[in-house]
């Protein structure tokens, strides 16, 4: 045994890898053996952690749910015969593991070397080949860049779709009509509930973002470059700082870098962590230390962005790829994905995707998938399905104002366009998988309610519009419907999507537009029947003991206002009354004895 | 100019006009609430969205914004249109049902009840409707920040940092002005005017301008007054090497974008008074000095304003900027006026280069014109009271007694520093070239505190426009213009407001110079001040009392008669024969078409002394219409009578005048 990595990025850290960690330094001290300790960020394997990597003779051997007990026994097994404990295998070279199947098909490109290089090393990037598409882009005119991305058919990870190539070429003309130096932004102001694609991506490999960051600086010849990212992250942040510190270090940024006549200079903006400071012009507003609120865009930033100067604003996840692209060529990364860019980037969705998958699922984590692939490959082959038994409901694509598909939807192939089209999104990468315990209004109220927090208020759409439709939303789902609601909602819906001032704004009626779409009968369930079809909505439901009930007290004694009575092996009884509905009794009963109805 | 349709109507718009602009001309009515032209279009409110088509789709945009940038077909009338205004105003009615002007647009659009129940319901008639024009107010029109937004979605609300009372407002009411349903309330004014909201209406028409046209007018919030350094050299008013001449072909080195681009470094309100909307006052930061006692620090300097640019610049023959800068600061530190700084170098200088001083003299400086060391040099001397800076310091008056007295000067010599020796009444000439215009050497010769242009500036109205040609109208204008320009001082007010920017439609009144419509703004200002109703004759009356009682002042102390009015002739005209030639052909043409004289075979000398004794008369006979006009005797000195009429007959005043008559 020569190495042992541990997985240390914010996931990692969350399922206790840090102490992990602290285990094996000691264990490593105290029976004096030479292994190095290092760590690595995340392989995506959320539901495995924390993860533990062993390098020895006989191979590279990965451990999920690591933990102390295990830790000590798989130091002592290799140590002694360096064999591996297959049944607390998730990864491994020669041997099979039941996770294998949640790799087969994924395609790593921005994700490439999370949870295997060092983040904090830039030697561990530039030994897998980091920074030699810099040195390759150098060498070339910036116009040939361009022409390279826009080839590629890249469009822009972080929501919007558009065309990174094009992007670029047109600051590129505004640039020289207004004569200035065009600025170049990374968003990494992620900020969707239950997503976390770029805070990975710069946890685990933030050279391959920088990277990319600073070719595309050089391909529109801007001299002054910006990362954009709230402070709710904190270890991102670090490892960007320390990132940008080494490569200014080894003349990757500053003046004449890597001996030639490019300059640039990247600073980090650090966000007080507002959703609608991802919009573009919001984000810009803030950075030049105004509320963040957005603006008309009928004058795009390319043209007057960031102090009213030309500016490029991409996403982490885009950055990413930029390296893999120019090293792969812009051939190869078409050919990836669904449609066809070769001669039109909107022609289809080239290239992969990295998702945050999350909800009801067996496992959960964070995936790169080329485009194209099926909401069911993605829920069934890489997820594992629906735990417990139960059944598919829903999948939320797109954050909290991308909009819920239903089964009949899990053959749609996943790229910018057909989401679009099925009124989803892409989105920046969230998707959420939701079981048939879900209550598809209260769902939708949920999302509105945390746009209605977010909204910053300027329009009247989007404030006002949130404010109604949760208003709306809580009366259906107190069984205080009314008839014509749900066209109502419609109305307000249709309104907000065409008349708010951004995109947020525009978006934001998508989860109500969706389920209504998709599961308009538990609507009318809740205002005619004035039931929630779920057992979610607590106004609407009641909590009974069944015929199955053994008498085992147990719902009993985690009742928090004891409102369930009755005699040990007799069966017991809930006083309405007193029932506060908060489904304890529901999870602890071992005999499926509560009814929900 | 583009080609567009509005409402099936075919019109031609400029580029980037928006489309709420373009519909003006058609009669179409757009709503909006959070609009207004004199600030930049918000787009919050949403109320002014139309359809346009680009002959590719169809798009929803709001109308204050959008500018027009091609072919596009706009519909403000569709049914979508129509029923996205009645959505949204349904849903402001649901949050302020009371507020009339939401009430009215929602009954126009068939919105009566909505249909669901707001939480935050204000039913409030004066209820605040986030149309942001209050804190967008604060921001571009007065260029502070006090008020803004705070919170996010529904706890969005218009407040000062952190929610507190924020002494920075002085109250100065543009936001309560601008604001559409009356939910910003002035309660106290501590100046306690009689009629606040006649001082509302007119301030915040200074303010509007300001916002809307000072940009294109004086650009007085970008680069303050030292915007006039290009324009006075374009006119040849640009006072250089001692007002020899009025131009000169380096002067773009002290262009106000050199100023506005390379140095000032605030984009921020500089007003002399918080609340000021002009904030005209400018300053560079970081400026790291190269001389003197702070040799190597970096400071802040406030200004440069135009006098210090044309006295500290040109009339030195310098153009560098940073010279001006650096004179700039240390003018301030040491507490010397720029103005009588530069002109009194600029006599200096031109002393020194014709032999009436000498290194000797100079302890050893070249006073040349342009020789931006010793001008430093000279100015740490005055701040250290050593040397030469020592002589120069005590300005012109002095030094032509104390040259005359120390140095063996000719007669001749004698009377060439009185002529170039640029001060009226002991004070230096601010920096202005007065030959060419009669009625600004009176503006000048006349002005009781001595050479200061700020009882007249009348170059324009004279020369360039040629709006007063007789005595008698320039004796107006020198009557008029001190008298209202002396209000100013009487109620503390500045003067700049008044001309540096003016209405719109200023042009078309019939007397422009006197910019009609501030007038009324200011004998409002006043009667809605002390409740006392004047009109703009009681304005020049209050000033004519003050004004009449100074001369008395002067004369009681032994000047303020004809002879204290005199002027050098350098003010008047070409004092040298190089002066008269680098003008010839204007000077030439006028001595054949005003004096008819026969230039024929005359020489530049006998011709420059031809035109100096005409020049002279006039200026004097200019001195017999304006005394004239103001009830003054023949030697300048108001009659008993003016003081009667003016109610200014007081027991010593009378004594003082009885002496006279």
């Amino acid at each position: 045994m020569n190495k042992i990595k541990v997985g240390l990025a914010s996931c990692g850290i969350a399922a206790g890898a840090k102490q992990i960690q602290e285990y094996i330094q000691n264990e490593i001290k105290d029976k004096k053996l030479s292994i190095a300790l290092e760590e690595t960020g995340c392989i995506g394997m959320c539901y495995n952690e924390p993860l533990v990597e062993v390098f020895s003779d006989s191979g590279q051997w990965l451990y999920g749910n690591v933990t102390e007990e295990k830790a000590e026994k798989i130091i002592e097994h290799h140590a002694q015969n360096d064999k591996p404990i297959k049944e607390w295998l998730v990864k491994a070279e020669n041997i099979q593991t039941d996770d294998d199947s949640y790799f087969a098909k994924q395609l790593k490109i921005a994700s490439r070397n999370c949870g295997i290089i060092d983040p904090t090393k830039i030697d561990d990037y530039i030994s897998t080949g980091g920074y030699e598409s810099l040195k390759k882009a150098l060498k070339t005119p910036p116009q040939d860049i361009i022409k390279e991305i826009i080839t590629s058919g890249i469009r822009g990870r972080g929501g919007g779709g558009f065309p990174t190539g094009v992007k670029w070429e047109s600051a590129v003309i505004a640039a020289k009509k207004k004569g200035e130096k065009p600025i170049i932004v990374c968003n990494a102001d992620e900020g969707d509930p239950g997503a976390f694609m770029d805070r990975n991506l710069m946890e685990s490999d933030p050279h391959t973002v920088l990277e990319g960051l600073i070719i595309g600086a050089y391909a529109i010849g801007a001299e002054e470059g910006y990362i954009y990212i709230r402070r709710e992250y904190p270890l991102a942040l670090k490892r960007i700082e320390s990132a940008v510190k080494q490569a200014q270090e080894k003349g990757f940024l500053g003046q004449n870098i890597l001996g030639s006549d490019f300059k640039l200079e990247i600073k980090i903006h650090r966000g007080a962590g507002a959703f609608v400071c991802g919009e573009s012009t919001a984000l810009m507003a803030s950075m030049m230390g105004k509320a963040g609120e957005p603006r008309a865009k009928y004058i795009h930033n390319v043209e007057s962005g960031f102090k009213n100067k030309p500016t490029v604003l991409n996403n982490v996840e885009t950055f990413a790829n930029i390296p893999v692209i120019l090293e792969k060529g812009a051939k190869w990364f078409a050919e990836i994905g669904s449609g066809d860019v070769t001669d039109n980037p909107w022609g289809g969705s080239s290239g992969t995707k990295v998702f945050s998958l999350v909800g009801n699922l067996e496992r959960t984590g964070l995936i790169e998938v080329p485009m194209g692939i099926t909401l069911r490959e993605i829920v069934y082959d890489i997820g594992g399905g629906i735990p417990k038994g139960r059944k598919f409901k829903a999948i939320q694509t797109g954050g909290p104002s991308g909009g819920c598909l239903p089964e009949s939807h899990l053959d749609l192939e996943v790229d910018f366009d057909s989401l679009t089209k099925a009124g989803s999104m892409m989105g920046s990468g969230g998707m959420i998988v939701m079981d048939d315990k879900t209550c598809m209004v209260d769902v939708a109220k949920y999302f509105i309610t945390f746009l209605k927090g977010e909204s910053c208020g300027k329009c009247t759409p989007c404030r006002e519009g949130l404010i109604a439709l949760d208003e709306i939303l809580t009366r259906i789902t107190k069984g205080k419907g009314k008839e014509g609601d749900i066209e109502l909602m419609d109305n307000i819906c249709e309104t907000m999507k065409i008349a708010s001032l951004c995109e947020l704004g525009k978006s934001a009626p998508n989860p109500v537009l969706s389920t209504i779409k998709y599961f308009r009968d538990e609507y009318e369930a809740h205002i005619k029947d004035k039931k929630c079809p779920a057992g979610v909505c607590k106004e609407l439901i009641k909590y009974k003991v069944n015929d199955n009930c053994t008498g085992c007290t147990i719902c009993a004694k985690n009742c928090p206002v004891d409102a369930i009575s009755g005699k040990p092996k007799e069966m017991h009884f809930i006083d309405q009354e007193k029932c506060i509905k908060c489904n304890v009794c529901y999870e602890v009963c071992n005999f499926d004895a509560i009814t929900v109805k | 100019m583009i080609d567009i349709i509005i409402d099936g109507k075919k019109i031609s718009v400029k580029e980037e006009t928006t489309i709420l602009d373009a519909v003006k001309e058609l009669n179409i009515e757009i709503p909006s609430l959070c609009h207004r032209p004199t600030v930049e279009a918000y787009g919050a409110c949403r109320l002014c969205v139309v359809d346009v088509n680009d002959g590719r789709k169809t798009r929803m945009v709001t109308s204050c914004n959008y500018p027009i940038r091609k072919s596009i077909e706009i519909n403000t009338q569709s049914e979508r249109v129509r029923k996205t205004r009645g959505m949204l105003l349904e849903m402001m009615l649901s949050r302020w049902p009371n507020v009339d002007m939401i009430k009215q647009l929602a009954k126009e659009y068939g919105v009566t009840k909505p249909r669901f129940i707001h939480p935050l319901v204000d039913y409030s008639s004066n209820a605040c409707i986030l149309c942001g024009l209050c804190v967008n107010a604060c921001s571009e029109i007065m260029w502070e920040d006090i008020i803004g937004f705070a919170g996010r979605g529904e706890s969005r609300r218009v407040a000062m940092p952190f929610e507190k009372h924020y002494d920075a407002c002085v109250g100065c009411s543009t936001c309560a002005n601008i604001c559409p349903t009356g939910a910003i309330k002035m309660i106290d004014d501590p100046n306690h005017p009689v009629d606040p909201k006649r001082i509302m209406k007119y301030g915040s028409k200074i303010a509007d301008e300001m916002a809307l046209m000072d940009e294109e007018q004086c650009d007085m919030r970008g680069v303050g007054t030292a915007h006039l350094a290009q324009i006075m050299n374009d006119y040849d008013l640009l006072p250089t090497c001692n007002y020899k001449f009025g131009s000169h072909k380096d002067a773009g080195g002290l262009h106000s974008d050199v100023f506005k681009h390379k140095y000032i470094t605030q984009g921020l309100p500089d007003g002399c008074w918080l609340g000021c909307s002009m904030s005209c006052a400018k300053a560079v930061e970081g400026y790291e000095l190269k001389t003197g006692p702070y040799k190597g620090d970096k400071v802040l300097i406030d200004g440069p304003e135009y006098e210090t640019v044309a006295g500290c610049g040109a009339n030195m023959g310098i153009f560098n900027p940073e010279f001006v800068l650096e004179a700039n600061f240390y003018c301030d530190t040491y507490g010397i006026d720029t103005i009588s700084f530069g002109t009194g170098m600029a006599f200096a200088m031109e002393c020194y280069e014709n032999g009436i001083l000498n290194k000797e003299r100079t302890g050893g400086m070249e006073f040349n014109f342009g020789n931006e060391e010793i001008g430093l040099e000279a100015l740490h001397q005055m701040g250290r009271g050593e040397g030469f800076g020592i002589i120069v310091g005590q300005g012109i008056r002095r030094m032509k007694r104390i040259f005359a007295e120390k140095y063996d000067l000719s007669e001749e010599q004698i009377q060439f520093m009185q002529d170039i020796g640029m001060e009226a009444k002991g004070l230096e000439y601010s920096e202005y070239v007065t030959k060419e215009s009669l009625a600004m050497q009176g503006g000048y010769g006349l002005a009781l505190k001595g050479a200061q242009h700020d009882e007249a500036w009348l170059i324009f109205m004279d020369m360039v426009n040629n709006q007063i040609p007789t005595f008698e109208d320039k004796a107006e204008a020198l009557h008029y213009f001190p008298m209202f320009r002396t209000w100013f001082g009487l109620m503390g007010l500045c003067k700049l407001p008044w001309n540096d920017v003016e209405p719109a439609d200023n042009a078309e009144t019939d007397e422009p110079a006197k910019v009609p419509g501030h007038v009324e703004g200011y004998v409002n200002f006043f009667s809605a001040m002390t409740g006392k109703e004047i009109d703009k004759h009681e304005l020049i009356l209050q000033s004519e009392r003050v004004y009449n009682f100074q001369r008395v002042f002067n004369y009681r102390l032994g000047f303020g008669t004809r002879k204290h009015d005199l002027i050098p002739y350098r003010s008047a005209g070409p004092v040298t024969i190089e002066e008269y030639e680098s003008r010839a052909e204007r000077y030439d043409k006028q001595l054949v078409e005003k004096w008819s004289y026969d230039i024929k075979g005359k020489t530049s000398r006998e011709k420059r002394d031809y035109l100096r004794k005409m020049r002279e008369t006039d200026y004097q006979k200019l001195c017999d219409a304006v005394y004239k006009r103001r009830g003054w005797n023949e030697n300048g000195i108001p009659t008993i009578q003016k003081m009667k009429e003016l109610k200014m007959d007081l027991p010593e005043v009378v004594t003082v005048l009885e002496k006279n008559n």
